[in-house]
């Protein structure tokens, strides 16, 4: 299995799903997308081997995939979703109680580092955000000083919910468990790109809202098009006060709900039940 | 046009472009040539606003920019659309990347286009991030681009085109991911030429035009207007030039069996029309000055036109000289041919029933027409038996005219026309009275013979080089290594079973053979034993034994010497 199926311990939780063991999570026959993605599910330059199966949480990447000469796909739903009917209550508080806006930053990864007008982000949010703001950093981030300092000093509460893990290594079990606790105590979601967390976020009953500086990633690789695409792609997805219902719709075909599968046909789709 | 301008690349997107993609290599060739390019210029009016969707050859984007005010150019893939960008100088063109849906929600309530060409039809039109619209859907939105009274022109490629149906690979690797096509599992796509003219009535237009396509890979080898093909027959002119491009169409694909005998087929049904690859049809007023058939000619990128009048096609050159093919050179094309069956299908049909009075018949008479034509044909000019018509009693020169460039003699171009003929009935399995042993070239010599001509070993070689050439230049270019089709793996696999049952035989014949040889050997040794028996008897008897006394006897030198030794051994002394 690449370790990049262990990434957010999505594997764990499908796993969990199928009723297994979450501590070692068995071997998945493929790969696993690990984030939303607008090319094929995986970066530009994503090695695989020969006959490998891609399972990926909706139907565009996989016909973007084929359009790239790509096959052996299936769909399988966002772990996300399959966590959520894990944990219902997790964090849950009556919806009343929610307030505030859970704000992510664009974010690198463990070999890119991103740029852009922290300052200025911080007074668009300022200016738009009513409520408090929880700031949500990605460990890459979170453990850069110059970029951490910025928010901590406008007042927001920083979090971080921890790493997705390298080579099966430092994987935090509880990261996506944590990001749901903390979506379900907030009214809001807002990002500077559209990405994985505005649509967990979506899923779990927030408002949503992208907008601010979309700051650049090193070697980020514009083939599949970049922030110009996925306005063009999805314009309601994209402004301070986005409409919930259309923004729900687009949240279930980009996580995939229909394709969401019971345990016994995931425990077979992954070769996961024993043979002796 | 609500168009986001990239100004890194210079040209506008809607939504739903594809990146990284092409449909300009790797592939189908999109909708060109000069086939194409030679009807379009007959047919397009000017226009104030043009529309092109779809992939397009960079001739067809600029025969319309001539001839239009402003020209919009859709593609979906982005870098196609900077490939265009760079090609096309002309300002007046704006190349826009993205799918069908996101131009036509661009578009402002009163926009329209009194030009739309979608002669690469609308399977190309939509991305993967597109919402999977079916055929009808599309041409609905295509048709909303268009101004009322507009000319649209949209091309429909045929699921039931015989290209299709004995390509050897399955459905979904012919048109599936790779080209990113629609399904065409799609109950609103036609499949003929009358559901295609009645799906774009049922959304408004008139379409008074429809022509049969045949393509090499995208790129147009012939149009025959859909009802002429309909009322050709085997072995006459539109059949013949159909069939001559099936043929092209057929090196790109992979085939479960020769065209040849579903092309016969469909022409004696009168349904050519609806097994060609594709279709173009025109939606608009009618033109005043269109032909009937548009299809390569003898030179490279040369199109020749033709109009049926009086039972007689009238040919045209309407475009492109091009270069001449190697050891060939175009002739002038005859201005008109009847509308009759070929020399070759009579010969065929002799061949077929065994009836080699009437062959010969034929020959005799091919070779005194050729003789009496010479003259008349200049030097050098090419027979195709396959492209030749009979005119009343006699015979008339095809719509495809070359002369050899080397002089060439009556019998040597007569040698080359059967030459030509050997190969295609040895292709084509055809049926003929001749025994097996008989070669090409002794079919050659008898044939040759039965058309006057006294068929030397000089006058056959030149007739094979002449017609290597034809055949370089008439048929389907030949790849390197074809792929062998199933009726010839089939006849092949025939022909090596019978192989193996006369090799059993031969093996067989060979074991009788050693067998009797062993009797024989048995029967040999048999004497020999008993000879030997005799021998060893008579060497036994009384007659033996003296005479080898005798023997030794005769070799006694010295008598007194002996008869002292016999003494001494007498006893008592």
């Amino acid at each position: 299995m690449h370790h990049h199926n262990h990434y957010y311990a999505q594997a764990h939780i499908l796993a969990r799903y199928c009723g297994l063991d979450d501590d070692f999570p068995p071997r998945i026959r493929g790969y696993l997308q690990h984030g939303w993605n607008v090319g094929c599910g995986w970066n530009p330059v994503h090695e695989f081997f020969d006959g490998a199966w891609r399972f990926v949480w909706s139907d565009a990447p996989r016909r973007r995939g084929h359009a790239l000469g790509r096959r052996n796909y299936h769909v399988v739903g966002a772990p996300w979703l399959y966590l959520m009917n894990l944990e219902p209550e997790l964090g849950a508080v009556p919806e009343q109680e929610r307030e505030g806006t859970l704000w992510f930053l664009f974010h690198g990864w463990e070999g890119g580092k991103i740029s852009g007008n922290h300052a200025r982000l911080i007074d668009e949010i300022r200016e738009t955000e009513s409520g408090p703001v929880t700031f949500s950093l990605y460990y890459t981030e979170y453990e850069r000083p110059e970029v951490r300092r910025y928010y901590d000093k406008a007042g927001f509460d920083v979090v971080s919910f921890g790493r997705r893990g390298w080579n099966y290594d430092g994987t935090d079990r509880r990261f996506l468990y944590k990001q749901l606790a903390a979506l379900r105590k907030h009214k809001r979601v807002a990002a500077n790109r559209l990405s994985s967390a505005v649509f967990y976020g979506v899923a779990a009953g927030c408002q949503p809202a992208v907008y601010g500086d979309p700051m650049e990633m090193a070697g980020e690789n514009p083939l599949f098009g970049g922030t110009a695409r996925i306005a063009r792609l999805w314009p309601e997805m994209h402004g301070k006060d986005i409409d919930v219902a259309v923004a729900r719709d687009i949240t279930n075909e980009e996580l995939g709900r229909a394709w969401m599968m019971p345990p016994a046909e995931m425990r077979m789709l992954f070769d996961w039940n024993e043979r002796d | 046009m609500n168009v986001t301008d990239n100004r890194s690349t210079g040209n506008g997107f809607v939504r739903g472009e594809m990146q990284p993609w092409t449909d300009y290599s790797d592939g189908r060739a999109p909708a060109s040539g000069s086939v194409l390019a030679a009807l379009l210029a007959d047919l397009l009016p000017r226009s104030e606003r043009a529309l092109i969707v779809g992939p397009h050859g960079t001739d067809l984007i600029d025969g319309v920019a001539a001839r239009s005010a402003q020209t919009t150019v859709l593609v979906r893939s982005v870098s196609d659309a900077e490939a265009l960008r760079a090609a096309i100088t002309n300002t007046t063109v704006t190349i826009v990347a993205g799918s069908l849906d996101g131009l036509i929600d661009s578009l402002t309530e009163d926009e329209a286009y009194d030009l739309v060409l979608a002669a690469d039809g609308l399977d190309r039109v939509m991305g993967y991030d597109a919402p999977q619209q079916d055929w009808q859907t599309r041409a609905t939105a295509l048709v909303r681009a268009a101004a009322a009274g507009a000319v649209v022109v949209v091309g429909m490629q045929n699921d039931f085109a015989l290209t299709e149906l004995f390509d050897s690979r399955p459905s979904h690797k012919r048109h599936g991911d790779d080209e990113w096509w629609p399904l065409h599992d799609d109950p609103t796509r036609p499949a003929s030429p009358a559901q295609l003219r009645e799906a774009l009535t049922g959304l408004g237009l008139e379409t008074p035009l429809l022509w049969a396509t045949v393509d090499v890979a995208g790129e147009t080898h012939t149009l025959i207007e859909a009802d002429a093909l309909a009322a050709t027959r085997p072995g006459r002119p539109a059949a013949r030039i159909a069939v001559r491009a099936f043929e092209t169409a057929a090196t790109a694909v992979p085939l479960l069996a020769s065209l040849a005998e579903g092309l016969n087929a469909a022409a004696c049904a009168g349904q050519l029309g609806a097994v060609t690859p594709g279709w173009l049809v025109v939606c608009g007023p009618r033109p005043p000055a269109v032909h009937t058939i548009y299809t390569r000619g003898g030179n490279t990128s040369s199109v020749l036109a033709a109009d049926l009048a009086d039972n007689r096609w009238r040919l045209v050159t309407v475009a492109g000289a091009g270069s001449p093919p190697a050891g060939l050179s175009a002739n002038e094309s005859p201005a008109e041919v009847p509308d009759t069956e070929s020399v070759e299908r009579l010969l065929l049909r002799a061949a077929a029933k065994e009836d080699v009075p009437e062959f010969r018949r034929l020959a005799e008479q091919l070779g005194d027409w050729v003789g009496k034509s010479a003259a008349e044909f200049g030097p050098g000019a090419v027979i195709c038996l396959d492209d030749t018509g009979v005119d009343g009693d006699t015979f008339a020169r095809g719509v495809l005219a070359w002369r050899t460039v080397d002089e060439s003699g009556t019998a040597e171009l007569l040698a080359a026309a059967w030459h030509r003929f050997a190969d295609r009935l040895s292709r084509g399995h055809h049926r003929h009275p001749w025994p097996p042993w008989m070669s090409g070239a002794d079919l050659v010599r008898t044939w040759l013979s039965m058309s006057g001509e006294t068929p030397t070993d000089a006058i056959l070689d030149r007739g094979r080089q002449i017609a290597e050439s034809v055949a370089a230049v008439v048929d389907a270019p030949q790849t390197a290594a074809p792929i062998p089709e199933l009726r010839t793996q089939l006849v092949e696999a025939e022909m090596a079973r019978t192989r193996a049952v006369e090799l059993a035989g031969h093996v067989f014949g060979l074991e009788r053979t050693l067998k009797m040889r062993d009797q024989q050997l048995k029967v040999r040794e048999g004497r020999l034993r008993s000879l030997r028996t005799e021998m060893s008897r008579f060497r036994g008897s009384r007659a033996a034994r003296l005479a080898v006394v005798i023997r030794k006897v005769a070799v006694v030198r010295d008598p007194k010497r002996l008869a002292r030794a016999v003494k001494r051994r007498l006893p008592g002394h």
